[in-house]
């Protein structure tokens, strides 16, 4: 499908094109820190950016990708801090455990991650679905409120699936219990054996695995957690058009909008959840025309025309964020208010978690 | 069905044949190594898949496994070492056949009927994927949990000389596989506030640890056993004849090998024996068995192939492995990103018939190039023991390295190792520590989604009733079989150490309970009961051991002498395999004085010209050949050697662990 629509905010461009000439990277060669093991989501992020970056950055650099996995990812996370350069010579490649393991306030880690300099960001988004039996039509969470169990797989409460258990929560999903120790896709065939209730992928297993059982009639939509604009508004997603949003489902079923603590919380969970799923970022201390040549670069990449044929099977059908709202996003990601942890925490423990957010 | 002929299409491809034929080539080689087998030759090759298309990379591993037990033949029956540990039936007769001046003919015939059971396995492997989606959707978490529990059973009880033993490795091995962040909780256990055992031990090094090394300490200190050559040897047509004139008992011993294979754990190391004694029963001429009968080569050659075939079912279908290999298959399928299960099934259908396709081709081809080659491959065993071991040694700490990036790697193999050494001289199951370790985090989960989902009425369901009554059975057949009454202790060396050994497995499960005791219950129970569990087998066991020293006569009682057999093993080579394993901690501080690349070059130089003053020229080439493969594997895999103590003295290349610009 050739049907790729990229949006890309250029803004607080304080400094003209030609000013930031000077920087050439000819001759040198770039190192790109993925925190993970080859073959992950991450890694394959990278390897796939990796060309078109050298084709667009002045200078045409060698990248090479250099895996650091283990320890959760901080232990690349914190190579990266102790070693990276702020000369435009090291990437850093980040994915949302990197962000929940700052967000959650794990006492190992030792990198400054708001402080990085984001170049861009590769948005990602979560369904949720249900068994056709559990509910009156798609996106409809009546009988689900009802029920006295309703099961879902979490990873563990230290991950980024503990989002699950405050969604679930400020929807009102009384008999909702996790069980822990399923990954996406353990759950998704927990769920197919009748196990659990409600289950969840992200675009491209929902578009491979879940889309194909929708048509069968055996599942059905329930909700997404939608598009965070710049502006803050919420879209739906382009895969799944008509189910509702996470924010439209919570209008739905307690019918007032989500607003106040609920929408702040809401937006550092989808900022570390959905829009920066998978990020590239400069050291800290990176200065702002290096940054600038790298953004340049990544909006040339964006316009290539082999990028945009190849970009939605390699990194799925969601825009890429480049600029400095990338900035912001990572910010709000990685620092999570007082007032977001202590609903997390509430939320962790009415489920009798003993993690706690720090 | 399209798709069944679509992969074959597609492994026809030019670059997915060499990379079975690349793996197949080292299959072979390492089954030639006596004691290597499909576990380190995997080991070998997952730092490399995930650099590969996953097709190419499943293409290489499947190579790499299925032909190490065609080409495992030729130390049996040259050797009367058992190349692989699914051999050792192999050498009963063919050792004496070879003796007798009929080599070639039971190397022709062991060939051939690998062949017949390999793409036997292969046909059962793909029939029993056509059935598969209604096997998986029945088997909740309930049916897992129970199948997990059968193949621990199994492996415990069957691998070991005795049960207790063999039960203990099991259940230390799901202790070590505990460590790391608690699956439920996300709380750290038993890490030491370490970044490194955050996600637990890394599985290739106790692959690597537990098996490896071991057997190269092993080939050290047997100095080489003398290899007969080939030369001259005549007799391969007549061993065709003898496989297609047993072709039932090819059938037979095949459909017995796959079966033994799906068993779930069990695989590899008894399939041969079984498969012997089905022979043993089943002939009316048992004179000349043991003394050279060809058809004691045949039966445990067509088994231990076709339960590769069979061994990847639970292991494609549940993530439970088949056999000690296929969990570390399973490691390399977590690096290409692929997840056993429905979707081996379903959306990944077309690379598990790829598996099928080069699982019966490896070994067409395997088989191939045994007979076609045989004079040239037999030489590999002619090949000087202290040029094998160092080589090796550097290739294993390569492919430790390269899983974390991280120095303690190298600890940790070492560690491993020397559990290892004590667990193969004293008689402990290193198969059951390997499964345990890795079934571990899953037995924990699922238990935990089991008593979530259904309470305690999962065992109501019918397929759970089945399991149940398996585990029962092999629980009875266990007590019946196992009595060696010929067993006598006067035998054994190292008494002393043996029981020391003893203290030092139990001081894991003391010190792990102690490290955890302050955690969240959900946390800790699951560790705790184990290491209850642990102590309480390890005490029984050191009372026996003690027992057994001062030979008091209540050890008549029946219970008693059961669990007394082989409570110690020979055990006589300990000392001297501690002595070679010394060499490798020397290896170790090399490293960390001169960084890895420049220690192995000077570790395989010293090692080789230590036992042979003389043979400076294949050392030399040797190192030159290595430096230049380090140095491409570094640019292939974007792989920076960690700077030794050097480095902060002299510059050195990036390569070397310098800096880049």
């Amino acid at each position: 499908m050739y049907k790729i629509f990229v949006l890309i905010i250029l803004s607080f461009f304080s400094v003209s094109s030609t000013a930031y000439a000077t920087v050439d990277l000819s001759g040198k060669t770039i190192t790109w820190v993925v925190p993970f093991k080859e073959g992950g989501g991450t890694s394959r992020f990278a390897r796939f950016i990796q060309p078109f970056l050298t084709k667009y950055l002045p200078g045409n650099p060698d990248i090479q990708v250099m895996h650091i996995p283990g320890g959760g990812a901080i232990k690349g996370s914190n190579y990266f801090q102790k070693n990276a350069k702020p000369d435009g010579t090291y990437l850093f490649g980040c994915s949302t455990s990197v962000i929940v393991n700052v967000a959650t306030g794990n006492p190992l880690v030792e990198y400054n991650l708001s402080e990085y300099r984001p170049v861009l960001l590769l948005p990602q988004n979560t369904h949720w679905f249900t068994r056709t039996d559990l509910a009156d039509g798609p996106h409809d969470l009546s009988k689900l409120l009802e029920r006295d169990l309703v099961l879902y797989a979490l990873k563990t409460p230290a991950s980024a699936d503990l989002f699950h258990i405050w969604v679930f929560d400020k929807l009102g999903i009384k008999g909702a219990k996790p069980i822990p120790g399923l990954s996406s896709s353990g759950g998704y065939q927990a769920f197919l054996r009748g196990e659990i209730h409600i289950s969840s992928h992200g675009a491209a297993n929902y578009k491979k695995k879940v889309i194909p059982e929708i048509e069968k009639g055996k599942v059905v939509d329930l909700m997404t957690l939608g598009i965070i604009g710049a502006d803050g508004s919420v879209s739906r997603n382009p895969l799944a058009p008509n189910a509702p949003t996470f924010p439209e489902m919570y209008e739905k079923v307690t019918g007032e909008k989500l607003s106040g603590d609920d929408l702040e919380a809401f937006y550092s969970i989808g900022a570390a959840w959905s829009q920066a799923s998978k990020s590239m970022l400069l050291p800290e201390g990176t200065p702002d025309e290096i940054v600038q040549v790298f953004r340049d670069a990544a909006t040339k990449m964006v316009n290539d025309p082999e990028f945009k044929e190849k970009a939605t099977k390699a990194l799925g059908p969601f825009p890429l964020i480049i600029g400095e709202e990338a900035g912001e996003i990572v910010k709000k990601a990685a620092v999570f208010s007082d007032n977001t942890k202590e609903q997390l925490n509430t939320v962790l423990k009415n489920n009798k978690f003993t993690f706690r957010v720090r | 069905m399209e798709q069944f002929f679509s992969s074959l299409v597609q492994l026809f491809e030019i670059t997915h044949l060499a990379f079975l034929f690349g793996g197949t080539l080292l299959g072979l080689i390492v089954g030639i190594l006596p004691g290597m087998g499909g576990t380190s030759g995997l080991a070998l090759v997952l730092p490399f898949v995930f650099t590969l298309e996953p097709s190419y990379a499943l293409a290489m591993m499947i190579g790499v496994l299925a032909p190490t037990t065609t080409s495992d033949t030729f130390p049996a029956v040259l050797m009367g070492i058992p190349g692989t540990s699914g051999s050792q039936a192999t050498v009963m007769d063919g050792f004496p056949l070879s003796k007798k001046g009929m080599a070639a003919r039971a190397l022709s015939a062991a060939f051939s009927s690998s062949l017949l059971g390999g793409v036997f396995g292969a046909i059962i492997l793909s029939i029993s994927i056509y059935y598969a989606i209604p096997i998986i959707m029945t088997f909740g978490f309930g049916e897992q949990f129970l199948l997990v529990v059968l193949a621990l059973l199994m492996v415990g009880a069957l691998t070991g000389e005795n049960f207790l033993k063999g039960v203990t490795a099991c259940c230390l091995g799901l202790i070590i596989g505990s460590i790391g962040t608690a699956p439920i909780t996300g709380d750290s256990r038993y890490t030491f506030d370490t970044l490194y055992l955050i996600e637990g031990v890394p599985l290739v090094i106790v692959g690597l640890g537990l098996f490896a090394i071991p057997e190269i300490v092993g080939l050290l200190d047997s100095k080489g056993a003398i290899a007969k050559s080939l030369k001259n040897e005549k007799g391969w047509l007549i061993g065709i004849k003898d496989v297609c004139k047993n072709w039932f008992l090819v059938l037979r011993c095949s459909t017995l090998g796959c079966l033994v294979g799906a068993l779930p754990g069990l695989g590899g190391t008894v399939v041969d024996w079984i498969a012997y004694s089905h022979l043993k029963q089943t002939v009316k001429d048992t004179s000349q068995l043991g003394k050279g009968d060809i058809r004691g080569v045949i039966a445990p050659e067509s088994a231990n192939n076709a339960k590769e075939g069979g061994a990847l079912i639970p292991t494609l279908l549940f993530g439970i492995p088949g056999s000690g290999n296929k969990v570390l298959l399973l490691g390399g399928f977590v690096l290409i990103g692929i997840e056993p299960g429905l979707d081996m099934v379903t959306t990944n259908l077309d690379l598990t018939y790829l598996m099928i396709w080069s699982l019966a081709l490896a070994n067409i081809l395997g088989a191939g190039i045994c007979i076609g080659f045989a004079s040239h491959i037999s030489k590999i065993t002619l090949v000087p023991y202290y040029i094998l071991a160092p080589v090796m040694i550097c290739l294993i700490f390569f492919a430790a390295f390269n899983v974390n990036r991280d120095w303690y790697d190298f600890i940790g193999l070492l560690t491993f190792g020397l559990i290892g050494i004590a667990f193969k001289n004293f008689g402990w199951s290193r198969p059951a520590l390997l499964i345990g370790f890795f079934l571990s985090t899953k037995v924990e989960l699922l238990s935990y989604q089991t008593h979530a989902v259904y309470g305690l009425s999962f065992i109501s369901r019918p397929v759970s009733i089945i399991l149940i009554l398996l585990c029962l059975a092999t629980i009875l057949l266990l007590l019946r079989q196992k009595f060696d009454a010929s067993y006598n202790s006067n035998l054994v060396k190292n008494k002393v150490q043996q029981i020391c050994f003893v203290l030092f497995l139990l001081s894991l499960p003391v010190t792990m309970i102690w490290s955890i005791a302050h955690l969240d219950y959900r946390a800790n129970l699951y560790p705790t009961s184990l290491s209850v569990i642990a102590i309480f087998l390890l005490t029984f066991i050191l009372l026996i051991k003690i027992v057994d020293l001062r030979k008091i006569a209540s050890l008549d009682n029946a219970v008693l002498r059961f669990a007394n057999t082989h409570i110690f093993e020979i055990g006589a080579r300990f000392n001297n395999q501690l002595y070679y394993y010394a060499s490798f901690l020397g290896y170790l501080g090399m490293n960390f004085i001169l960084g890895f690349p420049i220690a192995s070059v000077l570790f395989i130089n010293l090692f080789i010209l230590f036992h042979d003053k003389k043979a400076f020229k294949i050392s030399i080439c040797i190192s030159a050949v290595l430096i230049i493969l380090l140095w491409f594997l570094s640019s292939l895999l974007t792989l920076q050697f960690p700077n030794g103590a050097i480095g902060l003295l002299i510059d050195m290349p990036w390569w070397l662990g310098g800096d880049l610009n």
